[in-house]
């Protein structure tokens, strides 16, 4: 059905695809593996018509595909269901079907109840149960998640590309997910399922291709290799380096939670030591984001303990966080962190005031002298302190949040994604502070999704799956196919041998 | 080192965009020099003295509404609250003959009514506009119910038989060293206080913060929610403020027509000023300004003997006129660049 060959595609000068070939068959549920970066967004988005291919060959059901759009791509019959669902909430179930294709009486006036009666066929047909006049608004997200597949099928897809489609789905929807691509496959539907859940991809595709560096590095029927097969060769046998690394004496507790419970994560027991590093990692939705959130007191605890420096949290807060030496630099530094409208000067000290606001008066020398210790100590690149935030680059914005962190005497520091959007230079300097950081007495938390940094400075690696901790591993049995196979499930929790 | 270190600490900023920054004097500027020119002969120093005083009333309130502006709000309900705070305040005045417990009455009455909107605003979530939208309809009503039903009367006068009357409506009219009005001097005083609280106070910096990003300045520890309830709270108290001047100029208060539209004139001041609407930016300075550019209007249609009707068109064109401008020198200034580099 599908048959792509040779597809090669840089941006800048740098080879994001090499020579790449993926076929699929009508009626087949075809896997794409490779970790974050290594090209399957890319090809499926030259599949879809998002970008132009450099060079190779689309052949779609016979059919050549040249100077694909989004639009030809559709009309061919490619669905392409993102993560990010394009559904509009304020309208109905029927209207989001029918969007640009209403079928009208005379004068252009609406046929609702015909619009309704054939949504309501293709949903039988699809055994899914959705009310056709509802609000999308009201839908859940498997809901929405099929509803989109059924958007796609009443306009004639063929092909459905369905990227990480399950998650932020619960196991009863996954399902229900699965039941739908099964009764589309006996009709001769392909799939390319995008995924990085071992048992998700054993337990619906029927054949895999695993891509590593924007290049092919093998394809075959999923009954011939094993879960973590595939994840070695997922991850290949890459160079890490250790760097930056030094053995340091730990101190005494400082953090503990014990079966702390809040959105999206349960039941996490877990301590660090003052001076400790510890990286976290797994799949996107694990839940990290929202422990460190809930740690930080922007999110509420629903249930468990948590012990800062001996003293146990009650009644939580960002301000009692705070005061009781907790910081968080939040994932997504724009809309979470950058106060736009302000210099660098401002954006450094304004967590700090709240911690001094019995004396009410700013002082810019007392600011601006606690400014340059901490841009000297950090390297921060500006050109003044009243410079706007947002004409720094990236990593240097991060670095003024630290300051902004460090400022306020925190001595436990939470990093969520603290490399996100950073170049390759700063993103080693970064990991090189939190290391000095560390020498210092400051515990450092971070989240990331590169396994290969939590090599570079972590004590201890923990990594989540599904809200919860799935292992914790030693620095010294960190290793990219251990923390892969933990944070995919490949092997279950229960099985999984922490050495 | 030093020298590095001391060029960073110091503020440097081009011409073009020090202009910017400061439109609302040019504008101002301007408006006085077309009124000068229209008055030629007839210009007195009272007469320019009266746009100062003039300016007073809605000023003062404008000072309020900017402080919500920035934080992403607005309060539509400033010229009801005057007018329900006004009345309230020559009945108070007319039971006590006392000009510093109708202050303090004033104020404090100014504080709840404006603490109403913040709570449901910071505290309730609900949006600003509506917010104040319901309660502009509330204040100015109540203000005229009360004056029906309970006074009796048609208009709110205060008592000229009192003893302290005459003090106190004389202080509306009197002059610092004959030269300038005691009222232009109060209005003076809370722009100083004002643009010290926005710009020198730890407090100033959070109102800012919460315009220009509400999530990151959660995140950075600010109590978002009180923040927006303390800005409504101060515009009230600024409301009562500007009442108790009133009372003092007037003597007396209409509570139908009292303070009507003023809210879209505190508005404009404000955008004139340079406050931006989308919030998190804007100097309190020029809300003086705008205030005073908005009188000097008043003043040149007076001279030219225009019908007064017209004077919401001039109002408007020059509100127009306004934010064509600080579009414009931005623009400008990324064009200089450009042919610099």
């Amino acid at each position: 059905m599908l048959h792509m060959t040779g597809i090669t595609k840089a941006f800048y000068g740098v080879k994001v695809l090499d020579k790449v070939d993926l076929h699929v068959a009508p009626g087949e549920v075809h896997a794409l593996l490779g970790e974050n970066g290594a090209g399957k967004s890319t090809l499926m988005n030259i599949l879809a018509g998002v970008y132009t291919r450099d060079a190779g060959q689309v052949i779609f059901m016979g059919n050549p595909l040249e100077h694909t759009t989004v639009r030809s791509a559709e009309s061919a019959g490619i669905a392409f269901v993102h993560q990010e669902l394009n559904l509009f909430n304020d309208l109905r179930v029927y209207e989001n079907i029918f969007l640009r294709k209403e079928v009208t009486k005379a004068l252009g006036i609406l046929s609702k109840r015909e619009m309704i009666e054939k949504t309501r066929a293709l949903l039988t047909g699809l055994e899914v149960d959705i009310n056709p006049t509802a609000m999308v608004s009201e839908l859940d997200t498997g809901k929405k998640q099929l509803l989109e597949i059924a958007k796609a099928l009443h306009a004639k897809a063929e092909l459905f590309i369905l990227d990480e489609p399950t998650t932020s789905l619960n196991s009863a929807e996954i399902e229900k997910l699965f039941a739908t691509i099964r009764t589309l496959k006996a009709q001769g539907k392909s799939f390319i399922f995008i995924s990085h859940k071992m048992q998700e991809i054993f337990e619906i595709a029927d054949r895999y291709t695993v891509l590593r560096n924007g290049m092919l590095v093998a394809s075959g029927d999923i009954s011939e290799v094993t879960a973590p097969e595939v994840a070695r060769m997922m991850v290949g046998n890459q160079y890490t380096d250790a760097g930056v690394y030094v053995q340091r004496q730990l101190g005494e507790v400082v953090l503990e939670t014990k079966g702390l419970s809040g959105r999206g994560f349960h039941d996490i027991d877990f301590a660090a030591r003052k001076g400790e590093i510890v990286g976290f990692t797994g799949l996107k939705g694990a839940g990290i984001s929202e422990f460190f959130s809930t740690l930080f007191g922007a999110l509420p605890i629903t249930g468990g303990s948590l012990k800062v420096f001996g003293s146990t949290q009650s009644k939580h807060s960002v301000q009692k966080a705070m005061r009781g030496h907790l910081s968080m630099i939040a994932a997504n530094r724009k809309e979470n962190s950058i106060i736009p409208d302000f210099s660098l000067l401002e954006n450094f000290y304004v967590s700090e005031h709240r911690l001094s606001k019995k004396k009410p008066l700013l002082k810019k020398s007392r600011e601006l002298g606690r400014f340059r210790g901490h841009r000297e100590s950090l390297s921060i690149k500006a050109n003044t302190a009243f410079d706007m935030i947002t004409s720094l680059s990236g990593g240097n914005q991060q670095k003024v949040i630290l300051a902004r962190w460090l400022n306020t005497g925190a001595d436990i520091l939470l990093m969520d994604n603290p490399t996100q959007g950073i170049d390759v230079g700063s993103k080693a300097e970064i990991y090189s502070l939190i290391q000095q950081l560390s020498l210092s007495g400051k515990t450092i938390l971070f989240n990331t999704l590169e396994i290969p940094e939590i090599m570079k400075v972590a004590d201890r690696c923990v990594v989540f799956y599904h809200g919860a901790i799935h292992s914790v591993l030693n620095r010294a049995d960190i290793s990219e196919e251990r923390v892969m196979l933990a944070a995919t499930n490949a092997i279950p929790k229960e099985e999984y041998q922490t050495p | 080192m030093t020298q590095q270190t001391h060029s960073f600490d110091r503020q440097k900023q081009p011409l073009t965009k020090v202009l910017g920054n400061y439109s609302f004097i040019l504008i101002f500027l301007a408006i006085l020099a077309v009124y000068l020119i229209i008055n030629a002969g007839a210009t007195t120093w009272s007469g320019v003295m009266n746009i100062l005083r003039h300016s007073t009333v809605v000023g003062i309130m404008a000072f309020g509404m900017g402080l919500a502006i920035i934080t992403g709000g607005i309060d539509l309900s400033v010229g009801s609250m005057l007018s329900l705070t006004g009345g309230m305040s020559v009945v108070v005045f007319n039971q006590t003959n006392s000009p510093l417990l109708t202050l303090l009455f004033a104020l404090v009455f100014g504080l709840f009514l404006g603490s109403v909107n913040g709570i449901l605003i910071g505290k309730v979530k609900m949006p600003p506009f509506i917010v104040t939208l319901a309660t502009m309809m509330i204040y100015r009503s109540l203000a005229q119910y009360y004056l029906r039903a309970v006074e009796r009367k048609s208009i709110y006068n205060m008592d000229g038989t009192l003893s302290q009357y005459q003090g106190f409506y004389d202080f509306g009219q009197s002059k610092l060293f004959d030269l300038i009005p005691m009222v232009g001097i109060i209005l003076i005083l809370v722009t100083v206080i004002m643009v010290f609280i926005a710009t020198s106070t730890k407090y100033g910096r959070t109102i800012y913060a919460v315009g220009s990003n509400e999530r990151a300045a959660l995140l950075a520890g600010i109590s978002v929610d009180w923040v927006r309830v303390s800005v409504y709270a101060i515009t009230g108290v600024l409301c009562g403020l500007a009442a108790f001047i009133w009372l003092a100029m007037n003597g007396a208060v209409d509570p139908a027509t009292l303070g009507r539209s003023n809210e879209m004139y505190a508005i404009a001041a404000v955008v004139i000023g340079g406050v931006s609407m989308s919030g998190g930016k804007g100097k309190l300075l020029g809300i003086l300004f705008g205030a005073m550019s908005y009188n000097i209007i008043d003043k040149i249609i007076a001279a030219m003997r225009f019908d007064a009707l017209i004077n919401d068109t001039i109002k408007g064109l020059i509100l127009l006129l306004a934010v064509l401008i600080q579009i414009l020198i931005p623009a400008l200034r990324s064009r200089f660049k450009k042919a610099g580099a």
